[in-house]
């Protein structure tokens, strides 16, 4: 009786532990493939993009460069240049190229104690409010973190024109369908860089993969101060500012 | 208790769902017209990665490229990337002033743009408030004056060729190493004389003729009294500490001020011919590889490092 009962207990461990293995192999077993498949495409990239703004010079070359680019409308834009001038007083005045003439006037502000350019452009954001009120599922982030507008879909109703927080979005003036910013999805898709990254001439634009630790704006993020815009607004953008004064909203 | 057989026997009526047919009919209708619509509705693909149409990616990536890039330039024009790539202008990419490449590339006929007018320039080199001081600026206005350039419908690239607009290297490791910190005894050792004059801050002090007013002095006493140190020694700020001197030997250089040319007037800088003026002076012909500093040191400022006087004839 009791060596049955021993031979019994150990064919209860034997099968308790050949279920947990098998439950073990079972939960594992889609991560390995899983694993797998990632590991034969490469690491799936996340895209981002960073504005070192102490370096523009505001000479809009990436304005013309994406109206080219992307065939952007006249009076619209998908990427901008503003110029902060903050006066002695604490006064801020915020101008910006809007016509297609792409340069800033040499109209001096005299008491100003400082004076840059922030280059803007759309957040990419990853919880972007854009995509949360378009009613047809029109605007939506790509696998690799991108946020694109599906022109064929898009109803033109202009909610994420209203939605956004940074003022990116409009409404194209032929298509009448929500136009933005897509990072040159068709660029970086092929390995080039968005034009505005092309032709920047001092190099204040940087895009990459976040999730590859070597490239550029990697290395930016781990060794530069940046800020993020409206961040209060919790739509998590992916578009990082170096050396950001705090003026800039 | 007889209660159960005292109720008479009833013939069972079968319930009768006739009447449902009709709703049933009309209901199953309605669905097989709503999955219809819906299927109508929605697209193939909608929600193959997410709520959107998965073929709208396709899309996104299905759109001509305008910008190819410097390298599909070099491939042609080698030579002039090679120029432009050492010179002040090497980090600006060709098409962010020749515009998009890609007709250019399908058919050569097509030329690409030759921004050459002032204003071209000053896209890039206005002198603006917001720019950061580092940045190369120019005032046209009071840069003429100083030249002397006369003609005030001048443009920029009369003078500066726009690939290699000062004749410099830009090959770092060839120019100087410069601190921009010092340690405390490297000025203040040996400057305890009281009538020694005292910087009113710290990082302004570190100008030029402050560790080298000999050479300050020198300049001072030469025709080139108005010329800033750091326009013919470049200084390129490398970080918070140091950067690196660039010092322009280049006869191109030098000529960029003295050549003599059509729009320019008596009033600015003395004026040569070139390449006639080594050939008028020395009877020589000229050599790429002599620098004006050769023969001119003492116009420029006392040069300890550099052999005096040694003539074209060596």
């Amino acid at each position: 009786m009791h060596c049955d009962s021993a031979m019994s207990r150990r064919e209860m461990l034997r099968r308790l532990v050949a279920g947990a293995s098998g439950c073990l192999l079972v939960s594992v077993l889609p991560s390995l493939a899983g694993e797998s498949e990632k590991n034969s495409k490469g690491r799936k990239p996340l895209y981002a993009y960073a504005v070192d703004t102490a370096r523009c010079i505001g000479c809009c070359a990436c304005m013309r460069a994406c109206k080219a680019e992307n065939e952007v409308p006249d009076g619209r834009f998908r990427t901008w240049i503003e110029r902060y001038r903050v006066r002695a007083n604490g006064e801020v005045l915020v101008d910006a190229v809007i016509d297609d003439g792409f340069v800033f006037k040499d109209d001096k502000v005299p008491d100003a104690v400082k004076a840059f350019f922030v280059p803007k452009l759309c957040n990419h954001c990853e919880k972007s409010a854009c995509s949360q009120v378009c009613p047809v599922g029109a605007t939506y982030t790509s696998p690799e973190g991108v946020v694109l507008v599906d022109q064929k879909r898009c109803i033109g109703c202009g909610y994420c024109v209203q939605a956004c927080p940074y003022g990116t979005r409009y409404i194209h003036p032929v298509k009448h369908v929500a136009d933005k910013c897509t990072l040159c999805y068709h660029r970086i898709m092929r390995g080039m860089q968005p034009a505005c990254v092309q032709s920047c001439p001092r190099g204040v634009r940087i895009f990459g993969d976040l999730n590859d630790p070597e490239s550029q704006i990697s290395m930016a993020l781990k060794q530069r101060r940046f800020r993020l815009l409206k961040p209060e607004m919790g739509t998590h953008p992916r578009c990082y500012y170096l050396d950001l004064d705090n003026e800039v909203i | 208790m007889g209660v159960d057989s005292e109720v008479p026997d009833k013939p069972l009526i079968r319930p009768d769902y006739r009447h449902v047919y009709p709703v049933g009919i009309i209901l199953i209708v309605l669905i097989g017209v709503a999955l219809g619509v819906r299927h109508w509705l929605i697209p193939e693909t909608f929600g193959q990665f997410g709520f959107y149409r998965g073929a709208a990616l396709e899309d996104a990536r299905d759109h001509g490229m305008s910008y190819v890039g410097g390298a599909a330039c070099a491939e042609c024009h080698g030579d002039i990337v090679a120029i432009h790539d050492k010179d002040a202008h090497g980090g600006v990419p060709c098409e962010t002033c020749h515009g998009p490449g890609t007709r250019h590339i399908r058919d050569n006929d097509i030329t690409m743009p030759v921004p050459a007018t002032r204003e071209d320039c000053l896209v890039c080199h206005r002198k603006l408030d917001a720019r950061p001081g580092s940045f190369p600026q120019v005032d046209w206005q009071e840069h003429f004056r100083f030249l002397g350039v006369a003609d005030t419908n001048t443009a920029c690239v009369q003078c500066h060729s726009a690939h290699e607009p000062l004749f410099m290297d830009r090959d770092m490791r060839k120019a100087r190493l410069h601190p921009l910190i010092h340690q405390c005894g490297d000025c203040h050792l040996g400057r305890t004389d009281p009538t020694t004059p005292r910087p009113d801050s710290h990082p302004q002090i570190f100008q030029c003729d402050y560790c080298h007013p000999a050479i300050a002095a020198s300049r001072d006493k030469t025709s080139h009294k108005k010329v800033a140190c750091s326009t013919c020694h470049m200084f390129v700020r490398e970080n918070s500490f140091s950067g690196r001197i660039v010092r322009n030997a280049d006869p191109r250089f030098c000529l960029l001020c003295h050549r003599r040319t059509p729009f320019k007037s008596p009033a600015g800088p003395p004026m040569i011919e070139w390449p006639g003026h080594i050939k008028d002076v020395a009877g020589e012909t000229p050599d790429a590889k002599r620098s004006c500093t050769d023969c001119h040191q003492d116009n420029i400022h006392d040069m300890p490092t550099k052999v005096k006087g040694v003539p074209h004839a060596l």
